[in-house]
């Protein structure tokens, strides 16, 4: 008890100290936090506001006044125009956003299915690699290897895949008299060549997630669940997978958080085209940027990516941050 | 016992394919680089061609000033590391061990950062660098990179991990704040430095859509604008054994990298996704 009550009067030896030299003191954990708070609102906050503000005006014209000089018009206060012109169809389709329906549309639907088909085949991959069996590294190389590479490098690589006169796929289809297809130019084929690609990149990550999962679980429940005679796909269906739910929904918000902002891979594939059928929101921006017309547009647009990706961030954050916070 | 021997075998065979058919275009993106380009893939034998050679990475090389691109990819792999490294101490430390007015507040603004990824906010951070003088230079590729909020939380993690004794004994001998991160913080978290450097180095060296938009002269681009000027160069165009020789300069230095590192490299891109 005596020894409580003596660490309690050292403790507020020290606070009172503290007080005395409240200046210098006290600011130390600013500074060491300033260069990362300034690089945030620098390049985070700041931009997310204007971003934001933009989407609200339409720029002005660069005219030529009555003397024949080219003036700059000041931008003019459209409310909420910009967003009602992408979201609200026309005809004849808007002029500078016509596309942006079909674009949102292939953007959710390359989520969707690069999600639901990459999140099981890590499953999968992550149980064929739990099992004992000869050169494991190699294999386990092999699936996760694509991660590393530059999106851009890895999607080059499948340009010459779906190469049309001298691509891989096609040369062999050839040789087995199978007819070719044009994979990036073909309009209902396009975006799942592109989709293809990104779960070929992205499999071997989320498989990572799914194989610390599996290690986790503990041996002796399947040995229990093996005495009572049940079999390896009754284990896996009533054990392995309603225990990895939470790693399952984790690696859902972050895939669909990637999948809204994996574009770069368009750049050698096939640039969006054709009729922007595999155009993404965020290459629609990269292309739209330059024109000064589009300005209220591309800023709109980016806020519609800023919702969408800190909607499932937010998920992130509410369930797994709080979390880990707890432990 | 023999059943179960058969699913063995068969998930054997499922794990073998399934690695060639990721492998493949990594493969064949090599083998077409040293086919010669008189010697096609259509007109026989699909994997070797008659002879083997370096010409498709000459023209690659010539079709692009790669020297100046590898050089600013590696200015810019460090220059952001090497600012990333003393930030993210400075700030999970004060996260980790120090109690300050508003501490709870600062991180939740911190957190913005992870919640909207700087590649939707392009368009505004190019105006920022244009304000600032900074567009078409190495400074606007490394500058938004040098505030992690991702690294800060988990130095913060790492440092939490670390007993107090330690620091309370460095303390009574005399230790200044800077000596307690040198000679007790940062050795004990050597780990997570090399987790997040490596997180860091190939998130930079991978990087296209920024640099695309941010930089226009060769000296300020790094290798991906180099790869995505082959595709357009016309020369190059549909000749893949040219492209894929660039498309090999490009990755190899990863490829190679994880190759040292694969065991490290795998743990750490799992806790990268923790963010």
């Amino acid at each position: 008890m005596e020894q409580v009550s003596t660490s309690i009067n050292t403790a507020s030896t020290v606070q009172s100290r503290r007080i005395k030299h409240p200046t210098w003191r006290h600011l130390i954990p600013y500074l060491l936090i300033a260069p990362t708070l300034i690089f945030v609102g620098l390049f985070t906050i700041y931009p997310t506001i204007r971003t934001f503000e933009q989407s609200l005006y339409q720029p002005g014209m660069n005219v030529r006044n009555e003397r024949g000089q080219r003036v700059q018009q000041p931008d003019t206060f459209v409310g909420l125009q910009n967003y009602a012109d992408l979201f609200i169809p026309q005809t004849p389709p808007h002029p500078i956003v016509g596309g942006f329906l079909q674009i949102l549309s292939n953007t959710i639907v390359f989520a969707v299915a690069s999600v639901g088909i990459t999140l099981p085949l890590s499953f999968g991959m992550a149980l064929l690699m739990n099992r004992a069996i000869r050169g494991r590294a190699l294999w386990r190389f092999s699936l996760f290897y694509p991660v590393l590479l530059p999106l851009i490098g890895g999607a080059s690589m499948w340009a010459f895949l779906y190469g049309n006169s001298g691509g891989l796929i096609n040369t062999v289809l050839r040789s087995l008299n199978i007819p070719t297809q044009d994979w990036l130019n073909t309009p209902d084929l396009v975006l799942w060549s592109v989709i293809v690609v990104n779960i070929w990149k992205q499999a071997g990550f989320y498989m990572i997630f799914y194989l610390a999962g599996l290690q986790s679980i503990p041996k002796d429940i399947y040995e229990a669940a093996a005495l009572d005679g049940a079999s390896y796909f009754q284990q896996l269906f009533t054990i392995t997978i309603p225990l990895l739910r939470r790693t399952t929904l984790f690696l859902l918000v972050i895939a669909s958080t990637y999948a809204f902002q994996t574009v770069e891979q368009l750049d050698v594939l096939n640039k969006g085209m054709p009729a922007n059928r595999a155009n993404l929101l965020l290459w629609y921006i990269y292309q739209m940027y330059p024109s000064s017309q589009a300005r209220g547009y591309v800023n709109a647009i980016s806020m519609v990516l800023v919702v969408i990706l800190f909607t499932f961030t937010f998920i992130n954050f509410a369930f797994f941050e709080r979390r880990s916070a707890d432990e | 016992m023999n059943k179960r021997n058969g699913w063995s075998v068969l998930a054997d065979i499922i794990t073998v394919i399934l690695s060639l058919i990721w492998v493949a275009p990594l493969f064949f993106a090599l083998l077409i680089s040293i086919r010669p380009t008189s010697d096609p893939l259509g007109t026989g034998n699909i994997f070797f061609g008659r002879t083997i050679t370096l010409e498709n990475y000459q023209r690659a090389l010539e079709l692009a000033p790669w020297q100046w691109h590898y050089l600013t990819s590696i200015l810019v792999v460090v220059g952001v590391l090497v600012v990333q490294l003393i930030t993210i101490t400075m700030a999970g430390y004060a996260f980790a061990r120090m109690k300050f007015w508003g501490r709870n507040a600062l991180l939740f603004i911190l957190l913005i950062q992870l919640m909207i990824p700087s590649g939707v906010l392009v368009v505004q951070n190019l105006n920022i660098m244009r304000q600032i003088n900074l567009f078409d230079t190495r400074w606007a590729l490394m500058m938004p990179y040098w505030g992690s909020v991702f690294g800060v939380l988990l130095m913060r993690q790492t440092f939490r991990e670390i007993p107090p004794e330690l620091e309370e004994a460095a303390r009574i001998d005399g230790a200044n704040l800077f000596q307690i991160l040198r000679f007790v913080y940062i050795p004990l978290s050597i780990p997570t430095y090399v987790a997040f450097a490596l997180v860091s180095v190939s998130a930079r060296w991978n990087e296209f859509l920024w640099p695309a938009m941010v930089t226009r002269t060769a000296e300020s681009r790094p290798v991906t604008t180099g790869l995505s000027q082959l595709f357009s160069a016309t020369e190059a165009g549909t000749n893949y054994g040219q492209l894929m020789a660039g498309t090999i300069l490009v990755v190899a230095p990863l490829v190679v990298l994880f190759i040292f590192f694969q065991r490290r490299f795998i743990e750490s891109f799992a806790s990268s996704g923790l963010k």
